[in-house]
């Protein structure tokens, strides 16, 4: 056991100097990279790593004979989940998911604190030494807060209440419920029901299984299927029309949406908010084909009142792309991310 | 005749006419039912003396039907259709239905408990523990009597704020419901009258054949209750997914297809089991105010047990309801697509991460209860220092759930980010990592409830090494699978994704019944270490318990108002427009104060009602034997 908690604790103290050290500067802060694709599963362990090696360390102290205070282990590691929010996730995270974050945190420690009689005592006795005020140094510490917490809050007030020159939160939708149907140069499509008259295989026949064979590979690397380049020439049927699709977004949708489809094009920042990044599991992955055909035809003009405040440069490409064009273009991005579209059934 | 026969003989009778009075609704309906309900035939036209017979495609099941209702009326923004009383209509209505429903589930929830608690205390076999199931039972329903006439009184002023602000959709979807009207009405005398005699006879009912007729009332109860809410729940079926109209909203004369609507039966379900947890919620917090306003230790005891058992049902069924959620939700989606994109990915996914968040705090306070419970148990120290895993594990799919898809931020914050998606955070943001974060926090919350049930025991059985190696593989082997299916659903197409949802509600079920059963059969004839002492429970596990609570009446709620609302400018779904000046949708901080506003009014009534039920407290609470020292007070089943 006592081994286990030491390497624990080893790993504990590396990960805490290493964070360190890369918060300050010391080594790069590049040393341990969130690699993309997996960045979610390696938050999520690497705070676990971090929670193991602090067992360790807490462990060998009080084996030791210098156990940390409770109070103040509750109190810094919740400084540290911060810390670890705010440095070492990048990009930043927007204040109101960090400020979700850091409640729960809060909410988590107080439970891991109070989760026994003995360890809340422990947790609230040096908050009772204070209140009781039974020696000089906690009599001055109380004096102190008692003069710095109505700073404190008349601060966070002031800072509240001050008009600010940042423009306002907006909550925006950003995909709103389509309609039930939409008309694009004269023919009516079902969203529900309508499909992509290019997601074909050699018979010509509709099928996605099909074609989601031969979409890009995720993950790192983004590796095209083997005997699935659309740019060989021999490529027939569905490859040749994600070929044709993959020509007209370079021609069209590249400038904004980025020539790895991921938005950030050579005018993307010009814009705010910035394109629609498809190599986010958020965006085309979540949507039916069909709900792309529609934003695609209509653009920015054609959000409905829920999308508002409509904050979208997007053209309404139906005025510039003939439907097969438009179709061809979807089948490219569903390809070229390695995303399926959703489907229903 | 003696005078036992003559009591017997008296509730046998009470029993006949109440099961009359349940039948008797059904038995007026018939003919009703028969003739179309007595809708006046408007598709029938008389032209020069031919009856000529216009038929109508119903707008769901699209069968025909001849035309036997006038159409949804066209209303216009003025005095006559939407009467102005210098404030908000909907905000009046909404307050007047939510505080209705508060009450209707409460006394729709209680029975029930009282019915599995009354049964309990019948068959078991152990009379000391008998009696307390039987006055726990008792205590349960004499809180429920109060509520019940006030669920009366808000439903009276329910229907006099539709009819006053209003008429015209009141008079269209009565109209259309008029066939089973009556029914309801009549439900709700024979509920009544059933509940009357339930409570007021508990005492004359207490032995043998007659206890058994008391119990069979409860059954009957339930039985009028659940009907009453199907019926109740029909129209806002209706109003969701319209079905049994044609595109103009004339009825067609078949009403199981207006009642029977898509989204019926999984709103049947969702209520039931919401009720159930919201009952237990709102007992738990009885139980609770009881237990810290204690003079005596034998008080503490019974309203620690009480809170215990009220948790123990409520989590019960708040364990399933996510599930159930999710079918409710997938025939959203299944009904209209848009409608299933405004709920989740549109315009009130916001109020889904305030939904995310509450339900968080639900497991969240049960975990942290069952934690505090520990302590009043000698033995179970074993099992405190592993809590700290317990928090983590819960954290982390606390974390996953409630992160927003669409997050709110400045502009200066989305440039920094470089897009509307966060790289790491996006992918929390998604179903699949949020099936993956609410299945670790229910297995967790499993976990916890394992080390309760064994808090204070050591299994004797022969392979209890063996049997605790294979749960403690079985979860981690359990969340190893959750959390693996949640990474693999970006992988794979949607329509795939959307299935390993089963897969992952399977593992966590399977912790739930074959883990609790095994663990049963593990501590059977076990070594207690010590006594659960009741009453010895923390302060603080009392206040998780009303967190508990107020966090399941907050989320009532805000369900109920993004059902509601995402009809958007819809009476009745596509086919009667709202033209109120109301008909749009509120913003998520209105709606979030108005709730609060709701809740508030709901728990400061609902404390005069505990107040009352007080007052009324004529019996001593039953003395709890856990105070003796070294003698359990209940033993196996005490958990």
């Amino acid at each position: 056991m006592k081994a286990l908690m030491s390497v624990g604790a080893l790993i504990g103290v590396l990960g805490l100097l290493m964070l360190i050290g890369m918060i300050f500067g010391v080594i790069p802060s590049n040393t341990v990279r969130l690699v993309e694709g997996y960045m979610p599963m390696q938050v999520l362990s690497e705070l676990a790593v971090f929670v193991a090696g602090f067992t360790g360390l807490s462990y060998l102290a009080n084996s030791m004979g210098i156990a940390f205070p409770r109070f103040w282990q509750g109190v810094l590691f919740w400084v540290f989940i911060q810390t670890y929010l705010k440095f070492r996730i990048y990009p930043p995270i927007p204040f109101s998911v960090r400020a979700m974050y850091g409640t729960v945190s809060f909410v988590a420690v107080f439970m891991w604190v109070s989760a026994n009689e003995e360890d809340w005592k422990k947790f609230r006795q040096p908050i009772l030494n204070v209140l009781d005020a039974n020696t000089g140094f906690h009599k001055a510490l109380r004096t102190m807060y008692l003069i710095l917490l109505p700073l404190l809050i008349g601060g966070f007030s002031f800072l509240t209440m001050k008009p600010s020159v940042d423009e306002p939160i907006e909550l925006r939708t950003v995909h709103p419920a389509p309609p039930a149907s939409t008309k694009v140069h004269g023919k009516t499509y079902t969203l529900q029901t309508s499909q992509n008259p290019y997601r074909v295989n050699l018979e010509g026949k509709y099928d996605q299984a099909y074609s989601n064979k031969l979409i890009v590979e995720q993950g790192m690397g983004r590796l095209m299927a083997p005997n699935a380049n659309p740019w060989d020439e021999k490529a027939e049927g569905y490859l040749k029309y994600v070929r044709e699709g993959g020509e007209i977004f370079f021609q069209n949708c590249h400038f904004c949406h980025g020539d790895n489809l991921n938005g950030r094009g050579l005018h993307a920042f010009a814009f705010n908010p910035i394109p629609a990044n498809f190599t986010d599991p958020g965006t085309i992955a979540q949507l039916q084909e069909t709900f792309i055909f529609w934003r695609v035809a209509k653009g920015g003009i054609g959000l409905p009142n829920e999308g508002f405040p409509w904050a979208s440069v997007m053209p309404p490409w139906e005025q510039h792309l003939t439907t097969d064009e438009i179709w061809k273009v979807i089948l490219f991005e569903y390809w070229h991310t390695g995303y399926y579209p959703r489907t229903w059934d | 005749m003696g005078s036992v026969t003559r009591t017997k003989l008296m509730s046998i009778m009470a029993l006949g006419a109440m099961i009359g009075l349940l039948l008797l609704p059904i038995l007026v309906a018939i003919p009703a039912l028969a003739s179309d309900g007595g809708a006046p035939a408007a598709g029938v036209k008389k032209e020069g003396g031919d009856a000529k017979v216009e038929k109508g495609k119903d707008v769901y099941y699209k069968t025909e039907g001849i035309v036997s209702g006038p159409p949804a009326p066209k209303t216009t923004d003025s005095e006559k259709d939407y009467p102005r009383y210098n404030f908000e209509s909907r905000v009046l209505l909404w307050f007047a239905n939510q505080q209705h429903l508060y009450y209707g589930s409460f006394v729709l929830a209680v029975p029930i408990f009282c019915m599995v608690i009354e049964f309990m205390g019948v068959v078991t076999k152990d009379k000391a523990m008998a009696k307390r199931y039987d006055q726990l039972a008792y205590d349960f329903i004499k809180i429920s009597l109060t509520a019940y006439s006030l669920t009366a009184i808000l439903g009276g002023i329910l229907i006099f704020t539709f009819l006053t602000l209003y008429p015209a959709f009141f008079q269209y979807l009565s109209g259309i419901f008029r066939p089973v009207m009556h029914i309801y009405a009549l439900m709700f005398v024979a509920e009544s009258g059933t509940l009357y005699i339930y409570y007021y006879g508990w005492d004359k009912m207490k032995e043998g054949l007659l206890k058994w007729i008391h119990l069979s009332m409860s059954v009957v109860l339930n039985v009028i209750g659940t009907i009453l809410m199907f019926l109740a729940n029909s129209w806002i079926g209706f109003m969701m997914s319209p079905a049994g109209v044609d595109e103009q909203g004339r009825y067609l004369g078949n009403i199981w297809h207006v009642i029977h609507t898509a989204l019926w039966n999984p709103l049947n379900l969702h209520r039931i089991l919401g009720n159930m947890a919201f009952g237990g919620g709102v007992v738990a917090a009885y139980s609770a105010y009881r237990f810290l306003s204690a003079k005596t230790d034998e008080e503490r005891a019974h309203y620690d047990w009480m809170g215990y058992i009220a948790m123990a049902l409520g989590v019960a069924f708040l364990i399933p309801l996510p599930f159930a959620g999710y079918w409710l939700m997938r025939e959203v989606y299944a009904y209209r697509q848009q409608m299933g994109i405004t709920l989740m990915g549109g315009l009130l996914a916001w109020l889904f991460i305030i939904q995310a968040t509450m339900i968080g705090i639900l497991f969240l306070s049960t975990n942290y209860y069952l934690w505090q419970a520990l302590g009043r148990m000698r033995g179970a120290e074993k099992y405190q220092r592993y809590i700290k895993y317990l928090v983590f594990l819960l954290t982390c799919g606390f974390l996953v759930f409630i992160t927003p898809h669409t997050i709110v931020m400045t502009p200066a914050e989305l440039k920094a980010m470089g897009g509307q998606q966060h790289p790491v955070l996006g992918n929390y943001g998604v179903m699949s990592a949020k099936n993956g974060g609410i299945n670790v926090i229910i297995t967790t919350t499993v976990l916890s409830f394992v080390w309760y049930m064994r808090g204070n025991k050591v299994s004797t059985v022969s392979w209890s090494k063996f049997g605790n190696i294979f749960m403690g593989c079985f979860f981690f082997f359990a969340y190893l699978n959750i959390i693996m299916l949640a990474v693999y659903g970006y992988y794979i197409p949607a329509n795939v994704r959307v299935g390993l949802s089963v897969p992952q509600v399977a593992t966590t079920l399977s912790c739930l019944f074959f883990m609790f059963a095994l663990n049963s059969v593990m501590m059977k004839g076990a070594k207690q270490m010590g006594p659960i002492e009741w009453g010895k429970i923390s302060a603080r596990s009392q206040y998780a318990l009303i967190m508990l609570a107020t966090a399941f009446t907050w989320m009532m709620g805000l369900m109920g108002y993004i059902r509601s609302s995402v009809r958007l400018f819809w009476h009745v779904n596509e086919i009667m427009r709202d033209n109120s000046p109301w008909a749009y949708t509120h913003t998520v901080g209105f709606a979030a104060n108005m709730i609060s506003a709701n809740v508030l009014f709901f728990w400061i009534s609902i404390m005069f009602v505990f107040w009352l039920g007080a007052l009324a407290a004529k019996k001593a609470p039953v003395e709890a034997k856990a105070a003796v020292p070294g003698r359990a007070a209940a033993p196996a089943v005490g958990h």
